[in-house]
């Protein structure tokens, strides 16, 4: 009797027992996973932040990790305007999301709801990411030169849009197929307009995508350095093309280089930081019951 | 108060038809629900009267007031959809509020309303939550809420409670239908579910193919069906329709059976027969016999499937009469004489 009654409870044991003991061992397993993925991610950080503290020589032992800091190439960058380029970078970074959010939004939304060009366009809108850069900044150069705008940043800009445009386009396509139409019917039939419903109702909902591809807009246009470089290198360079400038004829100077990285990643990493709650948010819990 | 009426509206996307021709008068004031199989145009006519959806042509009017070619917002209408559409970014009192504040209405008056709108439904504790926070019914609740707030000449709802379990859609249907009588505004309803419409309907307009096979209430649609597509769909269980041809007064079905119908002309014809005009007993003067198949009990009736003669019949019969009606065993039939549905096997209108 006694058996009958235990051996059940024992062997439910055992398998909990197991279970525990497996689960905890693949947990370690992927917690050292991540602990290496981690390291891999950080390493190039690490190295370009230490590199930005070390004199030429101490550049060339990549292993150095305990030396004096110095902080000439910090100073030899900033003399340099690194922090003016930064603010170029910016502001055309800025001016090119804010743009493509805009005309992108509207557009993203045409092409979801009403098929806006039909069927195509959905990703034939990013048939201009094939085409290699180089095919159309020549024209780009033309064009600036005939409207005398080469060499300012309204070049720059015009050209990040080519491709930060369409890019935000397509990546909201995919959040406004998400918002259930009833909600927009609902508030047409609540008293709003056409254009009011979109900007009250159907915006709200898409904004976490809206942050996401501002952010990823932000960072294509921050890190162009093919278009910069080509449409204005002289008095109007962005921050990638003043980072390349550092690849003198003397040969690369590393560390105000590494320095010059430094400025370059901290804006987008902070960006990041605050956006991401709003990224990893749900779009419309709660809205349908499907 | 005021009624809706559509006149000659056709509706067609390509060249689909998806309206025809549509002639109907709701009553002002009333209960109006519109009901049929999935792609008969009874939600096309409900976005037609909101406005969501164009017409191709004719005209839909709601009171004097000539509405075919305006925006929702001018309708002076109010929506309550299958999903209930709240807007998530919203709290429930702002949901509430929306339709009255999306209008430009004083924010402080209606926030009034809106406590006292949520207190009748039974939601003020949940005003200050986001809709993904509240259960299906609550999310009910509110949407109905919304749709009230802001006494509209006419409440439209796309069936409103197929989202909800059976407990809480028989519960939501009595409260629906409490509001519309103490508010006495027009109510167009849309649901595909026939017991739904037979319980909330003042008219019930049954549709099929985007024209209107019957309207007419309840009542007289359940006991005159004109067609026996009206026959078919109205009442559960369904009605039993046997194909056969009348020869001197008598229905003969191809397996057999037989059915007086004096009077009937010659020919192909449809009977119908609802289930509970189906007799079961002990007399077997006259009756003919049937096996019973299966017994499906409901409490204090049951539903019983019988096969007479290669026919199938369902009939619906007291509990207390079922001590002779086992599976499997044979049992006599008949049918109560003056409760017979006739249609024409053509056409499917009903002959007089």
């Amino acid at each position: 009797m006694t058996t009958a009654v235990a051996s059940p409870s024992d062997e439910r044991d055992a398998l909990l027992d197991q279970g525990v003991t497996g689960r905890s061992t693949w947990g370690i397993v992927g917690r050292l996973l991540l602990v290496a993925a981690f390291f891999v991610v950080l390493m190039p950080f690490v190295w370009v932040i230490l590199g930005s503290f070390k004199t030429g020589a101490q550049l060339n032992d990549p292993a150095l990790l305990v030396f004096t800091p110095t902080l000439d190439n910090w100073r030899e960058v900033l003399d340099s305007g690194i922090l003016q380029a930064a603010g170029r970078s910016a502001f055309v970074g800025v001016t090119t999301v804010t743009m493509s959010v805009l005309v992108g939004s509207m557009g993203a939304y045409a092409i979801s709801r009403y098929k806006a060009g039909g069927g195509a366009t959905r990703f034939g809108i990013l048939a201009a990411q094939v085409l290699p850069p180089a095919v159309l900044v020549f024209p780009f150069l033309a064009i600036s030169f005939t409207l005398h705008v080469n060499d300012t940043l309204i070049a720059v800009i015009a050209a990040h849009l080519s491709f930060v445009l369409p890019v935000v386009t397509w990546f909201l396509i995919g959040f406004f197929d998400a918002v259930p139409r009833e909600l927009e019917e609902q508030a047409l039939v609540d008293g709003l307009g056409r254009f009011a419903a979109f900007r009250k109702v159907v915006l709200p909902l898409v904004a976490p995508g809206i942050g996401a591809s501002a952010i990823f807009g932000f960072v294509l246009s921050w890190n162009d350095l093919f278009y910069a470089l080509i449409l204005a290198p002289g008095s109007a360079a962005t921050l990638p093309v003043r980072i390349a400038g550092f690849n003198t004829f003397r040969g690369v100077e590393l560390g105000a280089m590494c320095a010059a990285i430094v400025v370059s990643i901290v804006p987008v990493l902070i960006a990041s930081f605050f956006i991401q709650r709003r990224l990893v948010r749900g779009i419309s819990g709660g809205a349908v019951k499907y | 108060m005021t009624g809706v009426s559509l006149r000659d509206v056709v509706k067609n996307y390509g060249d689909v038809p998806a309206v025809r021709n549509l002639d109907l008068e709701l009553p002002s004031g009333q209960f109006t629900v519109l009901v049929g199989p999935s792609g008969c145009g009874k939600t096309t006519t409900l976005r037609m009267v909101a406005g969501l959806e164009s017409v191709t042509s004719g005209k839909v009017l709601i009171g004097e007031r000539d509405v075919t070619e305006l925006e929702p917002k001018h309708r002076d209408v109010s929506m309550v959809f299958q999903n209930y559409a709240l807007y998530p970014h919203l709290t429930v009192r702002e949901n509430i509020a929306f339709p009255i504040l999306a209008r430009g209405g004083d924010r402080a008056s209606a926030m009034a309303r809106v406590d006292e709108v949520a207190a009748s439904l039974g939601v003020g504790a949940l005003l200050e939550r986001k809709p993904r926070a509240l259960s299906g019914g609550q999310q009910q609740r509110v949407a109905i809420g919304r749709a009230i707030v802001r006494q509209p000449q006419v409440f439209l709802f796309d069936e409103p409670l197929s989202n909800l379990d059976a407990k809480l859609r028989v519960e939501m249907r009595t409260e629906i239908l409490r509001l519309q009588r103490s508010l006495g505004t027009t109510a167009v309803y849309v649901t595909h579910d026939q017991e739904e419409a037979m319980t909330l309907s003042d008219v019930m307009v049954v549709m099929q193919d985007g024209v209107i096979a019957q309207m007419g209430t309840p009542a007289s649609i359940y006991e005159r069906p004109q067609s026996a597509f009206v026959a078919a769909f109205v009442g559960s269980p369904k009605m039993n329709l046997i194909e056969g041809d009348v020869v001197d007064g008598v229905f003969r079905a191809p397996s057999g059976l037989l059915v007086g119908t004096p009077g009937v002309r010659p020919g192909g014809v449809t009977l119908g027969i609802r289930p509970e005009d189906v007799l079961l007993g002990s007399r077997a003067d006259g009756w003919e016999q049937a096996r019973v198949e299966i017994v499906e009990l409901l409490g204090p009736r049951a539903i019983v499937s019988l096969e007479a003669g290669g026919v199938g019949l369902t009939a619906v019969v007291e509990a207390s009469e079922l001590a002779s009606v086992t599976e499997g065993s044979l049992v006599p039939f008949s049918v109560r004489a003056r409760a017979l549905h006739l249609f024409d096997a053509g056409t499917g209108q009903r002959l007089a």
